[in-house]
């Protein structure tokens, strides 16, 4: 607040002088005058200009981010198409495997049981001959028993007795 | 004055005198005019053109130096100006509001830092142009003219509805506020300038060394401060002339 006093002493002293802190003058109107005029030439050298680079530069930026956006919606969507693509392979591969699988089980299975029924068909083959082959043995033991047992009668008694 | 005079006599400085209302008077016709204001404020201007014109010379998508600090001061009025008159009308102003905010701001800032007063002049002393009272009516006018026309332009005649709302028994409050406007503003401004520079003046006088320092970086803040209140002002006045018929008012500061 001190420098009220030295201002009511100022505006005592200066009365005479014309000059004064509240001294009104044409330095008012002036100031204006070239205050608009100051407002003209920085609205078209810096506001403007600037102004514009700054909207220029929102826009880019805008488009720019609406642009990535869209792309990484996109790329997401691929993403999610190729899992599921890959999901959908997967299946079908283990579908495949899952088939072949079986048709090879079924393959081993009719294999064995073929082999199976050839060795037992081999088997009883072999039994037959072995049989039949007995057989022969025997009728061939039996007509060599019998001459036998005639020679060894003719020798007991004699041709006559026989004959 | 003469008292201060005196006081400087007794002191052994030489650098430490004080001029209160003294002008450098120069006459054009038969009008005076306050030279030193003027003279610095023809400097603020140069300032502003000359750093504009380094922004805007080279503009580039990525800015960088001179054009990243106007582009953030641009924010800044467009930010303030749009608080205050609203996003669908503040563009027009921003030219306007900008303007006093960087002149005041600048006038300030050049009247605290720039040794003005070691540069002699026949008569006064130079210092911030907004420590003069013309200069600061000359801008509170100004505004008020800017809200007129601002409300006109937009309302027509319905402009003053606004004198009536939200009851008619605050028409007299309202006429006197469009005399109250300028008159708080072009004060508080020049009050604030004159009273900083003063005060330091006076604490170099007694203590030229060290002493002051504080004041002056108080000094720094208040200017900052003023040329913001006096800016976020206009734009509010202007903002409320424009504003529709359910407003409120805006505080003083």
């Amino acid at each position: 607040m001190s420098y009220w006093t030295i201002l009511l002493a100022v505006e005592a002293a200066a009365e005479e002088g014309g000059g004064g802190l509240f001294d009104i003058d044409a330095t008012l109107p002036l100031m204006a005058v070239q205050f608009l005029i100051l407002v003209a030439i920085l609205n078209a050298i810096f506001y403007k200009p600037l102004g514009q680079a700054i909207d220029g530069r929102d826009s880019y930026i805008r488009t720019n981010l609406t642009d990535a956006r869209e792309r990484l919606a996109k790329a997401e969507h691929l993403a999610k198409q190729y899992e599921q693509e890959l999901a959908e392979t997967r299946r079908q591969s283990q579908a495949v495997i899952a088939a072949a699988q079986a048709d090879a089980q079924k393959i081993a299975a009719t294999k064995i049981a073929e082999a199976q029924q050839e060795a037992q068909a081999q088997r009883e083959q072999v039994q037959q001959e072995l049989d039949q082959q007995k057989q022969a043995a025997m009728q061939s033991l039996e007509q060599q028993v019998d001459a036998l047992s005639r020679q060894i009668l003719e020798k007991l008694l004699g041709s006559s007795a026989v004959g | 004055m003469e008292m201060l005079n005196s006081l400087s006599a007794f002191t052994s400085f030489p650098l430490a005198e004080l001029e209160v209302g003294q002008h450098l008077y120069w006459h054009i016709g038969n009008l005076k005019v306050h030279g030193q204001v003027f003279l610095t404020s023809w400097f603020v201007i140069g300032v502003l053109i000359i750093v504009s014109l380094l922004a805007t010379r080279n503009l580039q998508r990525v800015p960088s130096g001179t054009q990243n600090l106007m582009e953030y001061a641009l924010e800044f009025i467009r930010g303030l100006a749009k608080d205050q008159i609203g996003e669908k009308e503040y563009r027009p102003w921003v030219p306007f509001v900008g303007t006093l905010f960087l002149f005041i701001f600048v006038s300030n800032w050049s009247g605290a830092l720039v040794p003005w007063k070691l540069i002699e002049l026949p008569e006064g002393e130079l210092a911030a142009p907004t420590s003069d009272i013309n200069t600061t009516i000359a801008f509170a006018l100004l505004t008020s003219l800017a809200y007129f026309y601002a409300g006109f332009s937009k309302k027509g005649l319905g402009y003053f509805g606004n004198y009536v709302q939200p009851v008619p028994f605050m028409l007299p409050f309202k006429i006197i506020e469009d005399f109250t406007k300028p008159l708080s503003l072009s004060f508080r401004l020049f009050g604030n300038i004159l009273a900083d520079e003063l005060v330091v003046g006076v604490l170099v006088l007694l203590v030229p060394l060290f002493v002051p320092l504080p004041v002056m970086a108080l000094g720094l803040f208040t200017s900052a401060i003023q040329a913001l209140i006096f800016a976020t002002l206009a734009a509010a006045y202007i903002g409320e002339a424009m504003e529709d018929h359910h407003g409120e008012g805006h505080e003083e500061h």
